[in-house]
């Protein structure tokens, strides 16, 4: 069992013939996701790694049933992407692209909601079930990180899922499913709407949350526990907690600002429902076994 | 990327919102005496009642001294005192004074949750909203409204009721609000802010102007780009052009890492450990070719140590590597680097780093220690010569 990708999903890759999504479709299918089909308009006729390629999604989906897009679409197309995907009936969708216009991820999370569809990203790596598939852009053979295991894995940062990631691997751990949510001000897909699929998961025992400064994300995993939407343990590490207020630091949503998304506020909430939140990436393997281990005991 | 004022305004104007009367006058190219008489000619245009606003990004500008009413006759002194504070003043608005009956609050901005946008309005404007939101939320009317349907005029009367207006000035400042609409969705803006917004005898008239447009829009914004006066420093001023994330800040540790949480994190692990950083730099993601140029800008700074911790994907490790060593080679720096590159191929980095004679480190934590102490031998920029410029 996996979250959001399985190896029995159907996976159509919009803008497969580019060089980057070129790339990661014959990675994703060497990792084991089954890709049934490319999209890129006018190269219709063409394979990528042996998958066909079509103009449009709906043609497609004329040939080939699929459950889920992966984009590898600029930003500044991205929300028609997302659209083309959604008007195909795909209520499961994975865009990587860094820079999407801030009104285009409010209209893109909006028009998922409205048809009960999940869109992980922008400005993220990815999906991924190590050993099983993925969608996006993991370097899955560096085996100190993309281990399998039961451990889930929620991310608003690639550079640091690499770094904590590491660390729970390092502690005899493995991952079951690790999910970017991205760095942007409006994720598709926020943390806390993914906790209900960790819980329904039995190859899943426990979620690290590798969080950062800015908005509110981490205060609704907190709000998830205590309402008893999530009942597993929760680790959590947050980064920015010396960042000066105002300023942004690198992710566009990474910013402290109208009195919310300062990580002492996240930390208080989190500890308040009863998480473990590390000081320091090390600190997160330890923590994880020792909640285990708590809740093992009941 | 923020707008300054008199940019909001002009923005406002456009979309048929009143704003004072008003004379932009630049302070950086003419000499003092030609920008106090220029401000002082504007005054007196003003019925020798206006208000002088020094054109920055900052907040709190009322609190600072950089927003002063003058008459003609203090004039020259009170631009005077404006221009001697402590913060690089590139512009000055002179505007008339408005006689307001009331001041109001209205905003817009993004519902990252609910995936809408956020109408925000008080019937006390004037105010910090921030402390109104935290002491008296039931004083802030707030209403979501969906992008695509856009705020409907009926909608925007609502909100106008539900701040306690009637009659005329309801009227007015619904009228506001759809134009404010309009400015958000058209400009792509993050937040866009008047506050205060004056009732007067003759209509609703925007005292001030905050908009905010989103950095990842302004390919589709043409004629908004940064210039030197939207940033605290040249050395920001140059990565933001060459779009290589940076801060600057004015302690001993040059940061030269990749990906914003990674880089967020080794800030962190600085302080913790009892360090100082000089400045943040991120050359990761499409900038992980661009090492000599990323050295090149923490060189600037006078730290005292340049630490690089990567571990990244598509950001190879061996390029990086390379990157790093011919940087090296190239700029010759004179202070030590501390280096902490992982993730994909790293052990052709690992390889590169051992040829050039650098001591390649793979744990975070180690190699901020490392630098940390490097800093404190080496006396901090204290022992140096002054700090950054």
């Amino acid at each position: 069992m996996s979250v959001f990708v399985d190896t029995d999903t159907r996976i159509v890759v919009q803008g497969a013939t580019g060089k980057e999504g070129s790339f990661w479709t014959n990675h994703m299918i060497e990792m084991g996701a089954s890709v049934v089909a490319g999209v890129t308009p006018g190269k219709e006729g063409q394979r990528v790694h042996g998958v066909p390629v079509y103009h449009t999604v709906a043609r497609a989906l004329e040939r080939h049933r699929a459950d889920a897009a992966m984009l590898f679409v600029p930003p500044r197309f991205t929300k028609e992407a997302v659209f083309e995907a959604l008007d195909g009936g795909i209520k499961t969708i994975v865009t990587i692209a860094d820079g999407i216009p801030l009104h285009d991820q409010v209209e893109i999370r909006a028009a998922a909601r409205g048809k009960g569809a999940r869109v992980v990203g922008g400005n993220t790596s990815g999906v991924i079930s190590p050993g099983r598939s993925m969608m996006g852009i993991f370097p899955y053979w560096i085996e100190r990180v993309y281990k399998p295991g039961r451990i889930g894995v929620m991310t608003r940062s690639g550079s640091l899922t690499n770094e904590v990631t590491s660390m729970v691997v390092r502690a005899g751990f493995g991952v079951s499913s690790l999910i970017g949510v991205g760095g942007d001000p409006v994720p598709g897909t926020r943390f806390a709407e993914m906790l209900p699929d960790y819980e329904a998961d039995p190859g899943t025992d426990a979620v690290v949350v590798i969080g950062e400064l800015g908005g509110t994300m981490e205060e609704e995993c907190a709000q998830a526990i205590t309402s008893g939407v999530y009942t597993k343990p929760l680790v959590a590490f947050i980064g920015g907690r010396t960042a000066p207020k105002g300023k942004r630091m690198g992710h566009a949503g990474a910013i402290v600002t109208g009195g919310t998304g300062s990580v002492e506020e996240k930390v208080r909430a989190l500890e308040a429902a009863g998480a473990s939140v590390a000081d320091r990436p090390s600190q997160v393997g330890t923590l994880l076994a020792a909640a285990l281990e708590e809740h093992r005991r009941g | 990327m923020k707008l300054f004022e008199y940019q909001a305004k002009r923005v406002f104007t456009e979309a048929g919102i009143t704003v004072p009367r008003s004379t932009l006058v630049e302070t950086s190219g003419p000499a003092r005496a030609a920008v106090t008489a220029a401000v002082a000619d504007a005054v007196t245009a003003y019925n020798d009642a206006a208000v002088i606003k020094a054109q920055v990004l900052m907040g709190g500008r009322g609190k600072r001294g950089l927003v002063r009413k003058a008459t003609a006759a203090d004039a020259a002194e009170t631009t005077e005192a404006i221009l001697d504070a402590d913060v690089p003043v590139p512009s000055l608005l002179v505007e008339e004074l408005v006689a307001a009956e009331r001041e109001l609050y209205l905003a817009i901005t993004i519902d990252a949750p609910g995936s809408k946008a956020l109408v925000l309005a008080s019937a006390e404007g004037g105010i910090d909203i921030e402390e109104l939101a935290a002491t008296r939320p039931e004083a802030i009317v707030r209403f979501p409204v969906d992008l695509r349907r856009g705020l409907l005029g009926y909608e925007a009367r609502s909100i106008a009721y539900q701040m306690g207006l009637e009659g005329r000035d309801a009227k007015g400042v619904a009228s506001v609000l759809i134009s404010l609409w309009r400015v958000f969705r058209e400009r792509d803006a993050e937040l866009v802010e008047i506050n205060p917004l004056f009732v007067t005898a003759d209509g609703v008239v925007a005292g001030d102007g905050k908009v905010s447009i989103d950095d990842n829009s302004l390919f589709r914004q043409p004629g908004y780009a940064p210039t030197r006066d939207h940033f605290e420093s040249d050395a920001e001023f140059e990565a933001a052009r060459e779009g290589i994330p940076y801060l600057q800040f004015d302690g001993d540790i040059s940061l030269m890492c990749a990906g914003a949480g990674l880089t967020t994190t080794v800030f962190d692990l600085v302080h913790y450990e009892g360090g100082t950083v000089a400045n943040y730099l991120e050359f990761g993601g499409p900038n992980y070719r661009r090492a000599k140029r990323a050295m090149e800008l923490c060189l600037r700074n006078e730290s005292a140590v340049i630490l690089i911790v990567t571990f990244g994907t598509i950001a190879r490790a061996d390029v990086m590597a390379e990157g790093v060593v011919e940087a090296i080679r190239e700029l010759k720096p004179d202070r030590p680097i501390v280096t902490c590159i992982r993730g994909t191929n790293e052990e052709g980095a690992v390889e590169t780093l051992k040829a050039a004679g650098i001591e390649p480190l793979f744990d975070t934590e180690e190699a901020v220690r490392r630098a940390v102490a490097i800093a404190a031998e080496r006396g901090g920029a204290a022992g140096l010569s002054g700090g950054a410029s």
